[in-house]
């Protein structure tokens, strides 16, 4: 068995070889190195889907396999859940390889190297079994994000937006430790199949199992963006460079959520299985704040790229409210989404990427009209916008039905409504932004506002060029199209739904990793009819085309005007003065937030 | 936000989360009862099975290997993530360097001092490759011994100046061996593959016999604690010499 390790692997070593020789190497040689590994690891991921469609290969390093169901060493337990994220990963981060082949004008190796290490971080992250191996892939993917964060470093901004970053999610990851530390403490046990079936065999009592847990996905819900944990993500995405807002939207921020969703499943559903409502509840809570509150930010913004990363902070929202509904159509409708969302946002990245190449900024006001010239990357635009409203045949659209029909089966019917308004700010902020950059509609300024905080883009591309290369648009259109056509068959679906099942199978995946007995098969699987919830996208494009010229041409809605403009304001105002952009005052609405989920976990679980 | 707003919240999350953390704890085994069978497991293997004495040392590099291959290129990247976040040329004048730092003087010590650290920095090299190439017998090992290695040339900077230190920590050269020492961790495990073994098995001779332990039993774990001891003094002497760059530069803007 030679590819279990291989994803992580193959990019540490190259990134250490290209660290090594990669000064005397030209320009197209590091690119094509970097495009060869993030493709063989793709590749490899691919395989692993395969392999692990029958049951999920446990793979122990150093060959210390488990004795009397005691593991010494370390495994990898790749279900189709785990390798299919790792798939996204490994394709996103080819896309943005190709993507700043012509991008960057001057990048050194140290780039090629760091994107390559926060490929095999993220990797490991997907593949592993183990919960400290995953903290310390977790930890990797931080550390590498940061520095690419901040790789802009000439300015102040992207120094201030990856301290941000760094201070906030190293918080998070002390957090995410001492809950390790707990478990271990309890149980001697870090394996995921040990430790679950350790703490279910000996509930150590009182609170310590919800504790734990809420303190192990606390660094997780700060990666993934989750209220009010999700302040340090928007100053992040508008400093760094594009190729790596890619990633950080369109898998770093999913990969926190899919580590919280992994370690419940793999480890503490068993002993949290009398309070999963709680525990449920605790998920569902997040995410409609999330969903709320990215909305709302997002369409509030000017700057393309912070718009787009409050967006995926809404989108994450829904993803957590699909993981809230604990059940593996929920999970799988979750997965879907994540795909869809996950290459939608990938190609509106690089949409706002061709921006900048050729304006130089990505300022709503300051392009207004001149996206005429760029009649494609609109087109691009529009779709990515319908994309996110979840219309057919976007991934998202399907995702987003399943979701909705697990949430009616378990009397949660609000949730599909909560998911509906994620869609709609969203796309609306997208349809709002490109109508007035693309068909020069709206305002020239602001409405009734005479701050300008105009974020200075330099450095990261001279900007002013004629063309847009073939390795920008390209890209960019192979993303969206493959967010349309992904889930488009219905064995697509059904695959997802499969891996979730195999994912809730708590008790399965322990036995089949610690004693090596199969799987039981995965029981008859129905997606969701689609047809039947086509309103929904249709009611969602409308609402979204309606507040996007709303916000266009104020003028039109005539007396009601000061009157509609006021409430929003009002709406908002708290929001923005949350978000000052001092980490001290992220840091107190993090201890808050952990302080209040506790609170709701303590006083729940006792019921 | 304003500050007493900004307190209070901070403190009432602290209050619940240490409340919260309280209650986790309360319920952990106490002093006499700690859940060791992993200790006692390792304890009895790292000796039989691998011919090495220090256990931390075989979990590290050998049982959970795999994890402490994470952790040097956590360390890897996060000095060349320093490396990045310190290119910044808006430098606000020297605000904070130290006055005697300047790039061709002594930090101005005594020459007793002088003489006394020059003594100490060939013992210090010394006690660092002994600290590293005994890290699977005793106390200590790559991450330890490295630090140590990387402040021999940092008493050199204290003792003669900045020219000296940069001399002996050429940046370019610091940096191929930094990669060497953590790609040849990544070789090493990756070897075991073409022996038809899982990555990270231990590939290499274990020891004669029984009870052979020695600076060279262990298999992979020696070889494996040295490529980490030269990844870990070259990161650290990047790291020093990164921030020693800065702040000579903010001094010479300031002055």
């Amino acid at each position: 068995m030679w590819f279990p390790p291989l994803p992580v692997v193959i990019p540490l070593i190259v990134a250490a070889s290209l660290v090594a020789i990669g000064a005397y190497l030209p320009r197209r040689v590091l690119d094509l190195v970097a495009c060869a590994t993030a493709a063989s690891v793709f590749a490899i991921c691919c395989h692993l889907v395969a392999a692990s469609a029958d049951q999920p290969i446990v793979y122990w390093f150093g060959g210390w396999r488990p004795e009397h169901r005691f593991a010494l060493g370390i495994c990898f337990v790749i279900d189709q859940a785990g390798a299919g994220l790792a798939a996204l990963v490994s394709l996103l981060v080819l896309a943005a390889f190709l993507f700043s082949w012509q991008y960057f004008e001057s990048v050194k190796s140290l780039y090629h190297a760091l994107m390559l290490v926060f490929l095999a971080g993220m990797c490991g992250m997907c593949l592993t079994g183990d919960l400290f191996n995953l903290f310390v892939w977790f930890e990797l993917m931080s550390a590498s994000g940061v520095a690419l964060c901040g790789y802009k470093s000439e300015e102040f901004g992207p120094l201030q937006g990856a301290l941000n970053f760094a201070i906030l999610n190293t918080l998070g990851a002390y957090l995410s430790l001492t809950g390790v530390a707990i478990v271990y403490a309890s149980v001697g046990a870090l394996n995921f199949a040990q430790a679950s079936a350790s703490l279910a065999a000996h509930d150590p009592g009182g609170w310590l199992v919800p504790i734990a847990f809420l303190f192990v996905i606390s660094g997780f819900l700060v990666k993934a963006a989750a209220f009010p944990f999700h302040f340090w993500l928007a100053d992040a995405h508008a400093v760094a460079p594009t190729p790596v807002c890619i990633l950080f939207s369109g898998v770093m921020v999913e990969l926190g959520l899919y580590a919280a969703a992994r370690v419940y499943w793999s480890v503490f559903a068993i002993p949290l299985a009398a309070h999963s409502s709680v525990t449920g509840a605790l998920f569902l809570t997040i995410g409609t704040l999330t969903v709320i509150v990215g909305g709302i930010e997002c369409f509030s913004q000017r700057h393309l790229k912070r718009l787009l990363a409050f967006s995926t902070i809404s989108h994450t929202g829904v993803m957590f409210l699909g993981v809230g509904l604990l059940s593996a159509d929920g999970l799988g409708g979750t997965a879907i989404y994540l795909l869809g969302h996950g290459l939608v946002k990938g190609g509106l990245f690089i949409c706002a990427g061709i921006l900048l190449h050729r304006f130089r900024s990505v300022d709503e006001f300051e392009l207004h009209g001149k996206g005429r010239e760029l009649p494609w990357t609109g087109l691009l635009l529009l779709l990515g916008a319908l994309g996110l409203a979840g219309m057919p045949p976007f991934a998202t659209f399907f995702g987003e039905g399943q979701l909705a029909d697990s949430a009616r089966r378990h009397g949660l019917g609000w949730v599909s409504g909560v998911m509906m308004l994620s869609g709609i700010l969203t796309s609306a902020a997208v349809l709002r932004i490109g109508g007035r950059i693309f068909l020069g509609w709206g305002l020239r300024r602001p409405f009734d506002s005479d701050e300008a905080p105009a974020i200075p883009m330099e450095s990261e591309t001279h900007g002013g060029h004629r063309n847009t290369p073939g390795t920008m648009w390209l890209p960019a259109l192979a993303l969206i199209a493959g967010a349309m056509a992904v889930a488009l068959a219905p064995s697509v679906r059904i695959a997802a739904l499969r891996a979730a099942h195999r994912m809730e199978d708590t008790r399965g995946v322990t036995d089949h990793v610690l004693l090596g007995t199969p799987m039981a098969a995965v029981p008859e699987v129905h997606i969701a009819p689609a047809l039947g919830e086509l309103w929904k996208p249709a009611v969602n494009v409308a609402c979204a085309a309606l507040l996007a010229l709303a916000a266009l041409f104020p003028r039109a809605l005539g007396r009601a005007r000061r009157a509609v403009v006021h409430a929003i304001e009002r709406a908002i105002h708290p929001l923005r003065a949350m978000h000052t952009g001092r980490v001290g005052d992220y840091v107190a609405w993090f201890i808050l937030g952990v302080g209040v989920y506790g609170a709701m976990l303590v006083f729940g679980y006792r019921r | 936000m304003r500050h007493p707003g900004r307190m209070g919240i901070f403190f009432t999350g602290a209050a619940a989360v240490a409340a919260l953390y309280a209650l986790s704890a309360i319920r952990l085994p106490g002093p006499e009862d700690v859940r060791g069978e992993y200790m006692r497991i390792i304890n009895g293997e790292c000796v039989t099975f691998r011919h090495v004495t220090d256990a931390v040392t075989a979990v590290n590099f050998d049982f959970r290997g795999f994890d402490t291959l994470g952790e040097e290129f956590i360390l890897f990247v996060s000095v060349m993530g320093t490396l990045v976040l310190l290119r910044q040329t808006d430098a606000k004048p020297g605000a904070w360097a130290p006055d005697a730092l300047s790039p061709g003087r002594a930090v101005g010590a005594s020459d007793a001092l002088r003489v006394w650290i020059l003594a100490m920095t060939g013992p210090t090299v010394l006690f660092g490759i002994y600290t590293v190439i005994h890290g699977q017998l005793t106390p200590g090992g790559g991450f330890q011994g490295g630090v140590i290695l990387a402040t021999a040339p940092l008493l050199l900077y204290l003792a003669e100046s900045f020219d000296v230190f940069r001399r002996i920590t050429s940046h370019r050269y610091l940096e191929i061996v930094e990669a060497v020492g953590a790609g040849a961790y990544g070789v090493i495990g990756l070897l075991a593959l073409f022996r038809g073994r899982e990555f990270m098995a231990n590939i290499f001779h274990l020891g004669k016999g029984g009870n052979d332990i020695n600076l060279f039993s262990g298999g992979t774990i020696p070889v494996i604690n040295a490529a980490v001891g030269i990844e870990v003094t070259a990161g650290f002497v990047l790291l020093l010499y990164a921030f020693l760059q800065e702040m000579l530069e903010r001094k010479e803007a300031g002055s």
